[in-house]
């Protein structure tokens, strides 16, 4: 009878084909996840493995070439011979003989010298024992005699073995110089041998590197991650501070070592390696890769997430160029970075075409409104050219900042009326008392000739173009930073043009246009020259009438605030109008969901698609229902790259303090002062670093053109700088270009003294020439070398009243400015090379090779006593190549 | 960084090296033959314009000076340089020692042509203050103060170029540095002529340079032990 629950067929059935199966499964995905853990998904260890091959390779067939190099070298051959020779001669023989000898000696000595040694150390043991002892006794008040005698004892006992141990010592030590004396020659071959075959074994140790040694089996080196902890660099989403970890370095494993400039990606070395990851600026393995190039640091599974170019990751990886972006993280001046000409140019761009009108981004946010006051156009602008001026700026002029906005006829009528009714009683007034003087005379030959000449000469082309295609300094490709003039005359009446040339500033008070200091003739003949570039426009007789309609200067008051023209002018009743544009502070970290792409399906679904479509044409996501403002530029696509490097910069994490470059008050304000500059465009007429000199193009001889202000800080005493922005005084009285008068404030020129003085690193702005340590023998000396007989400095300086012979523009500095306006540093500095200084400079170089007779013909004293007499010249000092040396 | 420097500095160097010795190789001649001619000015003869000597005249106006930029004499063309500018192979090319003398405030000769490599000796005189100041891209510029008491000054000119050499002491004066890439050169003389001697056989483009007319060139063939004879025609 079956037993209740025993059910004998189930016990009778086999399964072990289940189990087999089972467990066949088990094994196989037993594997299976070995081998997606360990290489499936650890594609770098295939890169990494690949690379050590290379590396081996590369070293491997360097080496053969330096050895082969080397076995055909005679003087290499020779090392080697002689180095055998003297190694043979030491295995047998007499000296091999002395040799073992010696040795066999040393370590008698050797043995000898520890034994004793040891002893010294264990009476030195009992004499401690000795005097714990005593001092026991002291304090229990027992008698100390005993430990006394001890402690005698054993002083005594190591007083008589010191002189053993020393003997010794020496004797050890004699032995081992003797042998090292024996053994020299080999020594200093192995050395020699050593340098001349450094070049060959260098490639060895590239070669043990790549691999592992196991007694005589060598084995490629195992994979392993390699990876980079930016400690607390990046934050987390409840802003606390977290590592960076950065992994690139596991594939891109040569991107700091030479000669792997041609290898297939990721092997291939970083360009400009030698600057860019080098141990002052960013070596890789401080800051990895991510920092600059972005992408998921911490990814290894592939390549794609690795370059963190899949979806739902918000920092592609930034490839060439693009890797420019980042800068700005870390360094707070982007236009001193050689390495970043495409961010600085963006920066430029961003900062002189207007953007900051529109859009706040924090560091941008003092940049003054870049377009002209209107509190009084209606005193200055001709109302037919405003209306087709407010349609489409580039039809007039194709290089203009100003954007086309697209108005219809209407619109722009409707905001010329607005402008001229708000502008009428100001500009009325203005006008009102100044009137055209009775010399003026359209047209007039000798007027207009002499003005075109002034136009010419006096420095009005380091800003202003004066027909199609001229122009100074441009923003990006193919803007003006200012106006061209080639039609002015269609614009601008001659009765403002005159007293607005003869002083900008008081039509305008924040006009960056300075005062050329022009009479009351040179700026009638300039206002007559003005006059003959373009014609008058015929007026339209109903404009007048349409621009006194209330209903037009109504929809001209709203027109104006909705496209946001109180962005970039001053205009009357809109003081208080806000940037219309987006805040773009935090624009490059913005994710696709934040960007509206409107009904646009061609456009690739990027950030940086989006960017580039929106700069290219502006209203390009607009749909029926989602108007959008935003003028048309006409960028080219060079500038709106530029722009779009420095875009994708805008971000809000910034790197933690400790990373950061020239995070310091003098970066800053450098920055500060640059801004200046470039609002009141110094690089038209002046090179500053390294850049613009505009005006330079329309001179042949260099020396009649303003001079090069590369380096000023550091030339200039930081007072008499202030004062020359403050006033300007002649200082090449030869020239026909004027520093104009800019009006600037205390302020802005503090700024602009700081700026110098910050680029060439001056930390002591104030220095004070101590004259009374001159010694008289410099004065004596330098008064010599001033002479004709030497020098003959005299011959081209002007020294206060004493002008030189021939012609002005042969003429250089008066000698006795220099004691207020250079620094006594830069002095010596210009002595020794002023080429170095200053390229193509008239003043030649004197040294090296200053006469042998004066100072002991050492140039440096000459040098010294040339400036400390140049520095006492101002004062009066009795003036070399006076008449009486002059005469000689 | 100094490594890299360092590195690109040797290599340029030895590719200017190469350069040099690609550029042109000299060795023995045999049978080569000669071009000769002369230069002409097309059109009128501009009459000699008088310097204004307006500096140390003590010194510089002892001699009345006339604007050396385009000089005419008897219709024909002084102080243009004719070269053969694709000579790959010829004869020698040594570095020489040559003169520019500047008494009297004035560059002699007012052309100085030479091969490149060669060491070029400026002498003062005057016994004032000159300066030799060239305008140079290819070669290094450079900007040498010679004071009275510096007779002499030495520079190299190592690479081939046509460079002006100006003193900024005395506006007026003005001299050119033709250094040529190979030694087949010559200035026209006082009647406008020239002569390239030991020319191996072939056909070369002739060139003619002069400061202010610029250059022309011409083919020319030239035959083994024989005078080929050439007329450039130059004018404005």
């Amino acid at each position: 009878m079956a037993v209740r629950g025993f059910d004998e067929a189930e016990e009778k059935k086999s399964y072990g084909s289940v189990f087999l199966l089972g467990s066949a499964l088990l094994v196989v995905l037993t594997l299976w996840a070995f081998w997606d853990d360990n290489f499936t998904r650890r594609p770098w260890k295939k890169f990494q493995a690949e690379f050590h091959r290379l590396d081996y390779r590369k070293a491997r067939e360097a080496y053969e070439e330096q050895n082969k190099k080397l076995q055909a070298d005679p003087a290499y051959q020779e090392l080697v011979k002689k180095l055998a020779a003297e190694r043979a001669s030491l295995k047998s023989g007499e000296s091999a003989r002395k040799l073992h000898s010696l040795q066999r000696e040393e370590v008698k000595a050797a043995v000898r010298f520890t034994e004793l040694d040891q002893e010294v150390k264990f009476i030195k043991s009992e004499l401690e024992e000795g005097w714990y002892e005593y001092d026991h006794a002291v304090q229990q008040g027992r008698s100390t005699k005993p430990y006394e005698e001890r402690i005698q004892q054993l002083d005594q006992e190591a007083a008589k073995l010191q002189p053993e141990l020393e003997a010794a010592r020496q004797k050890r030590d004699e032995l081992k110089e003797e042998i090292k004396k024996v053994q020299a020659g080999i020594k200093e071959l192995e050395a020699e041998l050593t340098k001349v075959a450094a070049e060959r074994d260098k490639w060895l140790r590239v070669m043990e590197n790549a691999t592992i040694n196991l007694g005589p089996l060598s084995f490629y080196k195992v994979p392993t991650i390699r990876q980079v902890v930016l400690e607390e660099f990046d934050r987390s989403r409840f802003d606390q501070p977290v590592a960076r970890v950065d992994r690139c370095q596991s594939c891109h494993l040569a991107v700091n070592r030479a000669g792997f400039e041609q290898a297939p990606q990721p092997f291939r070395t970083h360009p400009r390696r030698e600057v860019l990851l080098a141990d002052n600026a960013h070596p890789p393995d401080k800051f990895g890769c991510t920092v600059c190039h972005d992408g998921q640091g911490a990814a290894v599974n592939s390549v794609r997430q690795a370059h963190g170019e899949v979806a739902y990751w918000e920092h592609p990886l930034r490839r060439g160029a693009k890797a420019q972006s980042s800068c700005t993280s870390c360094h707070v001046d982007a236009q001193r970075l050689e390495d970043a000409p495409l961010l600085a140019q963006g920066q430029r761009i961003f900062e002189q075409i207007g953007c900051t009108g529109c859009h706040l981004v924090q560091g941008y946010e003092n940049i003054p409104k870049i377009g002209p006051s209107l509190r009084r156009v209606s005193a200055k602008v001709d109302p037919t050219w405003a209306v087709r001026w407010i349609k489409n700026p580039h039809e007039l002029r194709s290089r203009t900042r100003m954007p086309n906005f697209v108005f219809k006829e209407d619109e722009a009528v409707a905001i010329a009326a607005y402008l001229w009714s708000v502008s009428k009683e100001e500009g009325e007034k203005w006008l009102a008392t100044r009137s055209l003087p009775s010399g003026y005379r359209e047209g007039d030959k000798d007027l207009v000739g002499k003005g075109k000449n002034l136009v010419g000469s006096i420095g009005c082309k380091g800003c202003h173009g004066f027909a199609e295609g001229e122009f100074s300094t441009p923003v990006g490709k193919e803007k003006d930073l200012i106006p061209n003039l080639k039609d002015i005359a269609e614009k601008a009446a001659p009765r403002w043009i005159y007293h607005w040339v003869r002083n900008p500033r008081d039509f305008s008070p924040d006009t960056p246009m300075p005062s050329l200091r022009l009479t009351d003739n040179e700026a009638l003949a300039i206002t007559a020259y003005l006059m003959t570039l373009g014609k008058p426009a015929n007026g339209n007789p109903n404009l007048q009438k349409q621009l006194e309609d209330g209903k037009n200067i109504k929809r001209g008051e709203s027109l104006i605030r909705k496209y946001g023209c109180a962005g970039c002018h001053d205009i009357p009743g809109m003081e208080k109008e806000s940037r219309i544009g987006v805040e773009l502070t935090t624009f490059g970290s913005k994710t696709l969901e934040e960007l509206f792409f409107g009904n646009r399906t061609d456009i690739r679904q990027t950030w940086d698609d989006w960017t580039m479509h929106k700069l290219k044409e502006p209203r390009i996501y607009a749909t029926p229902r989602v108007e959008q403002v935003m003028p048309q530029f006409n960028l080219t696509a060079d500038d709106i790259k530029a722009l779009r490097i420095l875009l994708a910069g805008f971000r809000e994490a910034k790197a933690p303090t400790r990373y950061r470059a020239d995070w310091n008050p003098r970066a800053a304000q450098v920055v500060e002062g640059r801004r200046l500059m470039q609002q009141y465009n110094c690089v038209g007429c002046h090179e500053i670093e390294q850049r613009g000199g505009f005006i330079r193009k329309y001179y042949e001889n260099p020396a009649l053109a303003p001079p090069p202000l590369n380096g000023e800080g550091e030339k200039v005493q930081s007072h008499w700088l202030f004062g020359f922005l403050k006033q300007p005084i002649p200082v090449r009285p030869w020239l026909d270009i004027r520093m104009p008068t800019f009006g600037f404030t205390d302020e802005e020129t503090n700024r602009l003294v700081a700026y110098f003085n910050g680029l060439s690193k001056v930390d002591i702005p104030y220095a004070y020439f101590e004259e009374w340590k001159v010694p008289k023998e410099n004065l004596d000396a330098a008064r010599s070398l001033f002479s004709k007989e030497y020098f003959d400095c005299l011959s081209c300086h002007q020294q206060g009243e004493r002008k030189p012979e021939g012609p002005q523009e042969g003429w250089a500095p008066d000698l006795t400015l220099a004691r207020t306006r250079l620094s006594p540093d830069w002095i010596l500095k210009w002595l020794r090379d002023p080429q170095k200084v200053q390229p193509g400079t008239k003043m030649p170089s004197f040294y090296p090779g200053g006469p042998d007779n004066i100072l002991g013909g050492k140039d440096d004293r000459q040098i010294e006593a040339l400036r400390d007499y140049i520095m006492m010249l101002g004062k009066g000092a009795p003036a070399a190549g006076s008449r009486k040396v002059a005469s000689r | 960084m100094k490594k890299g420097v360092s590195l690109a500095f040797a290599v340029a160097f030895t590719g200017l090296w190469l350069s040099q010795v690609w550029a042109y190789e000299g060795g023995s001649v045999k049978d080569g033959g000669t071009i000769s001619g002369v230069v002409k000015f097309k059109g009128t003869a501009p009459a000699p314009k008088k310097l204004d000597i307006n500096k140390d005249k003590e010194v510089c106006a002892k001699t009345a000076k006339s604007d050396p930029t385009l000089i005419v004499s008897g219709g024909n063309l002084v102080n243009a340089v004719v070269s053969i500018t694709d000579i790959k192979k010829g004869k020698k090319m040594e570095p020489q020692k040559v003169t520019l003398d500047q008494n009297g405030c004035e560059y002699k000769p007012h052309v100085l042509a030479f091969s490149a490599g060669s060491t070029v000796e400026v002498l003062n005189p005057d016994g004032i203050l000159h300066n030799v100041h060239s305008y140079s891209k290819a070669n290094s510029p450079f900007n040498m103060a010679q004071p009275k008491f510096k007779k002499t000054l030495t520079v190299k000119i190592e690479k081939p170029e046509v460079i002006n050499v100006k003193c900024d002491v005395h506006g007026w004066m003005n001299a050119w540095l033709f250094a040529a890439e190979n030694p087949y050169f010559g200035v026209t003389d006082n009647s406008g002529s020239f002569k390239l001697a030991d020319v191996p056989a072939g056909t070369y483009t002739l060139e003619v340079w002069h400061e202010t007319l610029g250059k022309q060139t011409q083919k020319v063939t030239v035959k083994p032990k024989e005078e080929v004879k050439v007329t450039f025609e130059v004018g404005k």
